[in-house]
């Protein structure tokens, strides 16, 4: 039996869940002035399916190192960097030919390096494990009934608040004065790509060395292509954490070449600042923020470029989630969700101090060879480490 | 004395429409037809190495994503400044650029940009200073060029070093606080018309600054004696120059008619550099400055007088 009736109505719910994606960016393309909507909803559809169908969960991923000793799905996060890396050194060279300068490709996702940074990486960390996932994983979760990603993104909002109101002091003690560090500066591309490349071997070295990695990197190859086949590899199978990083990869060039670099902060920091604004809380001014595109909060009441992609992700989540039946709404008690607000709080705190998140910072920005990238990566690991270990995920 | 200003401007107009379908190099030398040029032109002229095309925008990202093919960038905030100093671009920071830009003793060079040409506008008024001979606007700039959905690319020129080199700075183009400016709002020196190109609520001294930006000055108002014609009655709604007989009936009805002399400005100068372009560039009148101090300069200046109709003042609660 190939399908139960329930699969084929869940199947057929999914393909009309994609189907009015796609309207919505044919509707929105053919609006007077489209601007960046609809290409901007069209990679929040694919890194949808991708965080869906290859589990690009941060949070899932690490945990798994951690306590499972499964290293596997942590190489998929390696291979992004990776493809990201290469698509991002072929359209810099084109934006800025000559690194000599102190000039900076436009838009980059490459932040300044300083304490704050430190202290909002590892407070993103701590939050991912008290509230399950990261600000990605929670979005694409969602799609999956993931209930506990609502009090989490709650908490998210709230974080934004904290940190709009802590960020001016931060800022002009410690940001300001912090370097920007961009490895192509020093080493031009070619050397940034090798030096990305070193550290990432070693990474997956260790990650190998370290891990129990029993489960098949890959499942069997399609032997008759059959449309059964198809349909469990395609829809029911994990995808190979080398297929997923790799794509999610290549939808991060895709993304800044297009529009920016991939971030799913912002429409989540701008709804706050807004709600601030409305209700004259804090500060007139975000000091420097107007340096970080991507992450930038600007007041506004209508829907983003950024909040189009997030929508992309839910409901292209939703629908490989449904198709593939690992839709479920999962328990929600009174601990769990003050666990996830709370972690959400550390979220959103982090991210918007950090200037983005796992998929702002750590992807975009090791992608685009900024320090500020892996100084995040480093310390979020540590975060979710260190909250593993003081068993907050199990809250 | 009317009905025959009405049929001049009506002959004007016809030879200002005439002169578009074909604008020419050889064309007169100040005129609409000669300063701006129409995107279809620009389409047929744009492999010609004698044209030189060059976008300033100010959005990020912008050139790099898709620009006219052959377009050079220029950075208004880097390239066309003196950030130490607050003054325009030194000759010899000026004359490297141009290098770079293969921009010639007879290169035409077409400027274009991001908000309704602001920055382009700047563009051309820093080039004109430096004795670049034909320099134009593309009519509606990015904004339009994009909506007629024309070809944008993301190839990035490089250019044989262009041979021109500027050796002046011609400072008639350019208003000075204290020898231009002042006398004139102090009423010292007679017959020369001030243009305040912002919004009527900054004119009007209601506000000190549109929401938004950051550069400001303690006071609000004008300058004594200055008319408020604000930037964008120089434009239709699709961004493209109004006809040059809209354009001078809009300021001889302010009594500005090119017999005296002239002072645009704005809060930073940037958008008065556009109505700079369309009194001396598109009108072709005399003799018209750019006061690029504005009112960031102007409004701060201890001892320079203003006029504030809604008597506003900083810091009163």
């Amino acid at each position: 039996m190939l399908w139960t009736k329930t699969e084929k109505l869940k199947t057929l719910f999914s393909g009309l869940v994609i189907i009015a994606l796609l309207a919505t960016a044919y509707f929105l393309s053919s609006k007077e002035n489209p601007g960046n909507a609809p290409i901007s909803l069209m990679i929040g559809i694919s890194l949808g399916l991708l965080l869906e169908r290859g589990r690009f969960c941060f949070f899932c991923i690490y945990r798994e190192g951690i306590e499972d000793k499964n290293t596997t799905p942590f190489l998929s996060i390696l291979v992004a960097i990776a493809s990201g890396s290469i698509g991002y050194a072929i359209i810099f060279g084109q934006f800025l030919p000559d690194t000599s300068g102190d000039s900076l490709p436009p838009a980059a996702h490459i932040g300044p390096v300083s304490w704050p940074l430190v202290v909002a990486a590892l407070a993103f960390g701590i939050g991912m494990s008290l509230s399950g996932a990261c600000i990605s994983g929670h979005l694409y979760r969602i799609g999956q009934g993931y209930l506990r990603a609502i009090p989490a993104l709650i908490g998210v909002l709230v974080g934004f608040v904290i940190a709009f109101l802590t960020w001016n002091w931060l800022y002009l003690r410690a940001i300001a004065d912090a370097p920007t560090i961009w490895l192509p500066h020093t080493f031009g591309y070619a050397g940034s790509i090798l030096i990305t490349f070193i550290a990432l071997i070693a990474i997956a070295v260790f990650a190998i060395k370290k891990g129990k990695n029993s489960e098949p990197i890959r499942s069997q190859p399609l032997q008759v292509l059959t449309f059964k086949s198809i349909y469990r590899k395609v829809i029911s199978e994990r995808w190979s954490p080398i297929t997923t990083g790799a794509l999610v990869g290549i939808v991060g060039t895709f993304a800044y070449l297009r529009v920016e670099p991939l971030g799913v902060t912002r429409q989540l920091s701008t709804t706050a600042r807004t709600f601030m604004e409305e209700r004259n809380i804090g500060p007139d001014s975000i000091l420097g923020l107007d340096r970080m595109a991507g992450c930038i909060a600007v007041v506004s009441e209508t829907i983003t470029n950024n909040g189009w992609l997030a929508i992309g992700i839910i409901g292209a989540s939703f629908a490989a989630a449904l198709a593939g039946g690992r839709f479920k709404f999962s328990k929600l008690t009174f601990k769990n969700s003050i666990a996830s607000l709370i972690g959400g709080i550390l979220l959103g705190w982090g991210s918007m101090t950090a200037l983005g998140c796992t998929i702002g910072v750590l992807l975009s920005g090791t992608q685009a060879f900024a320090l500020s990238g892996w100084v995040f990566f480093l310390f979020s690991f540590l975060g979710v480490w260190l909250g593993i270990k003081a068993k907050l995920h199990k809250i | 004395m009317f009905k025959a200003k009405k049929v001049s401007a009506a002959i004007a107009t016809a030879v200002v429409l005439g002169s578009l379908v074909s604008p020419s190099a050889d064309a007169a030398p100040k005129n609409q037809a000669r300063a701006v040029v129409q995107a279809d032109w620009l389409e047929k002229n744009i492999d010609d190495p004698k044209v030189r095309i060059i976008e300033v925008s100010t959005e990020a990202g912008l050139y790099e994503r898709g620009h006219i093919k052959n377009a050079f960038k220029i950075n208004w905030y880097t390239d066309l400044v003196d950030t130490v100093k607050r003054d325009i671009v030194p000759i010899g920071k000026f004359n490297t650029l141009i290098a770079k830009a293969g921009i010639d003793k007879d290169s035409t060079v077409v400027f274009y940009g991001d908000k309704n040409n602001w920055f382009a506008a700047w563009g051309a008024w820093i080039f004109n200073q430096y004795g670049i001979e034909d320099v134009r606007l593309l009519d509606g700039g990015r904004v339009k060029w994009e909506k007629d959905a024309r070809a944008f690319t993301t190839a990035v020129p490089t250019f044989k070093a262009g041979a021109f080199k500027a050796t002046k700075v011609d400072r008639s183009l350019r208003a000075n606080l204290t020898y231009d400016v002042l006398p004139v709002a102090k009423g010292i020196k007679k017959g020369v018309k001030l243009v305040d190109i912002r919004s009527a609520d900054e004119y009007n001294g209601k506000i000190f600054a549109p929401a938004g930006f950051q550069e400001l000055a303690v006071r609000a108002g004008h300058i004594p004696g200055a008319e408020n014609i604000a930037w964008g009655l120089n434009v239709n709604a699709d961004g493209t120059f109004k006809t040059v007989a809209e354009l001078k009936k809009l300021y001889a009805d302010k009594g500005i008619d090119g017999t005296k002399p002239i002072i645009t400005y704005c809060r930073i100068g940037e958008r008065s550099s556009l109505t700079w372009f369309v009194l001396s560039e598109i009108l072709g009148y005399g003799d018209v400055k750019n006061y690029d101090g504005s009112w960031t300069e102007y409004g701060n200046s201890v001892g320079a007088p203003i006029n504030n109709p809604a008597g506003t003042i900083w810091g009163a609660q």
